[in-house]
């Protein structure tokens, strides 16, 4: 599966570099979404609200606003930042962020840069879509409609990891909704009818 | 959203172009009950011969191009009645179009193959169905009598419905998508089938058309319908 998801919370008051940065980056072959916002108190409100992989911003709509940047970053620790750089700006502005994306960079360039935010997606771990033995065991007690409380019970591991084995089974099958586990899960002989 | 690539609707657009560039704006004109032969028709003029604010049009045909609505763009209070009578006539496609359409190829495809796991998406579908119905029900006889009531002010000075919630109505959207979603993934990934390419072809596609218009239905009702009904009742909360 070489295409995730990955949301992108963009900073940039100027329409000529948001057309030309998002057109880019929507075709290299990751499946990139943005949200645009003008200025870093909406950029607050947007990160609250939802989840997003890496903010893009602006170094120049950050002016006189390092400590705001800093508390967000805070904040949201594991969430890259990468800066729009076409003008000079200060140097403790620049070093707010973790990568800086050039006016002058040429496609493959843009594309590279934000490869390494990009991959902290945990999509290309999943080389397989077979499931683990643990993951299948939690797949048989969920299909015969046991809880997780009960599921974490009958195989001795904590509801955080019978969780985080739905949440495998999920990603790996695409299928969501028990009805279509059950069926996943007969059609893949894990569970027979 | 589907990133699209479309263009972004605007009033002084040619509605033939835009419709050549994006043929799924034919089911926007269907819901709006509006006439397909529009000849050399601006987006205005088409408004303004079907007594549709341009307001609306744009913001839903903004929709179906990939473009989410601004915060700011809501529909005015009026407008409400050609949004509602716009869902209902999506409830209609979906009940009397698409879910029979995409019925009948699961069964012929159970027919034709014989398997039984063809079977068990049959049910899987017909429950999915059920489920759907009753959402919809819900939307003809609670959510958009509720919004209409907001026209003249009479849900609002009320307060609200206490049998409308917007929670449970975002439930239902995000239930209705991950069962259409799930479905495609066991067609596709999960069920492999030695034959019926064409048979499974029509399928595939009928679901991508449902799944796209479901969303654009959740959206309108999310984006625009859900906050216009909010800001009506500040103000009525305010004017108190």
């Amino acid at each position: 599966m070489g295409k995730c998801k990955i949301k992108i919370a963009c900073l940039e008051p100027l329409d000529i570099l948001y057309e030309g940065v998002t057109n880019i980056l929507m075709k290299t072959g990751h499946h990139y979404f943005f949200s645009r916002v003008g200025d870093l108190d909406e950029l607050r409100v947007l990160l609250e609200r939802e989840e997003f992989q890496v903010v893009v911003a602006n170094p120049a709509a950050l002016l006189n606003r390092s400590g705001d940047v800093m508390k967000l970053k805070r904040d949201f620790p594991s969430m890259p930042w990468a800066g729009l750089s076409y003008t000079f700006v200060d140097t403790s502005v620049m070093n707010l962020f973790d990568g800086i994306i050039s006016l002058s960079d040429s496609r493959a360039e843009v594309s590279k840069k934000m490869d390494r935010f990009a991959n902290r997606c945990n999509c290309d771990d999943v080389v397989k879509e077979e499931l683990s033995a643990r993951e299948k065991d939690v797949l048989k007690h969920l299909v015969n409609g046991e809880s997780n409380k009960e599921i974490s019970d009958k195989l001795n591991i904590s509801i955080h990891t019978v969780i985080s084995h739905r949440k495998n089974i999920v990603r790996k099958t695409g299928v969501k909704s028990l009805s279509g586990l059950a069926i996943y899960a007969i059609t893949s002989k894990i569970v027979s009818l | 959203m589907y990133q699209t690539h479309k263009t972004f609707v605007t009033p002084a657009m040619s509605m033939w172009d835009l419709l050549s560039e994006n043929s799924r704006l034919l089911l926007l004109l269907e819901h709006f009950e509006i006439d397909f032969s529009v000849g050399e028709k601006s987006v205005r003029q088409l408004c303004v011969d079907n007594s549709i604010s341009a307001k609306l049009f744009l913001s839903i045909a903004n929709l179906y191009n990939g473009f989410y609505p601004d915060k700011q763009d809501l529909p005015d209070v009026d407008d409400i009645v050609n949004i509602i009578r716009f869902l209902t006539n999506s409830h209609n496609y979906y009940k009397e179009d698409k879910y029979p359409e995409i019925t009948g190829y699961i069964t012929l495809l159970h027919e034709r193959t014989g398997d039984k796991r063809v079977k068990m998406i049959e049910d899987f579908f017909k429950s999915y169905f059920d489920e759907v119905v009753e959402h919809l029900d819900y939307e003809d006889k609670v959510a958009f009598p509720y919004f209409l009531s907001l026209v003249d002010g009479s849900g609002a000075i009320g307060g609200s419905s206490e049998n409308f919630s917007a929670m449970e109505y975002s439930t239902h959207h995000s239930d209705i998508e991950t069962k259409l979603a799930d479905l495609k993934s066991l067609l596709l990934k999960h069920v492999p089938l030695d034959n019926e390419l064409s048979l499974r072809r029509k399928l595939l596609f009928s679901l991508q058309e449902l799944e796209y218009d479901l969303l654009i239905h959740a959206s309108i009702e999310e984006s625009l319908l859900l906050p216009l009904a909010n800001k009506i009742e500040g103000q009525w909360g305010s004017a108190r």
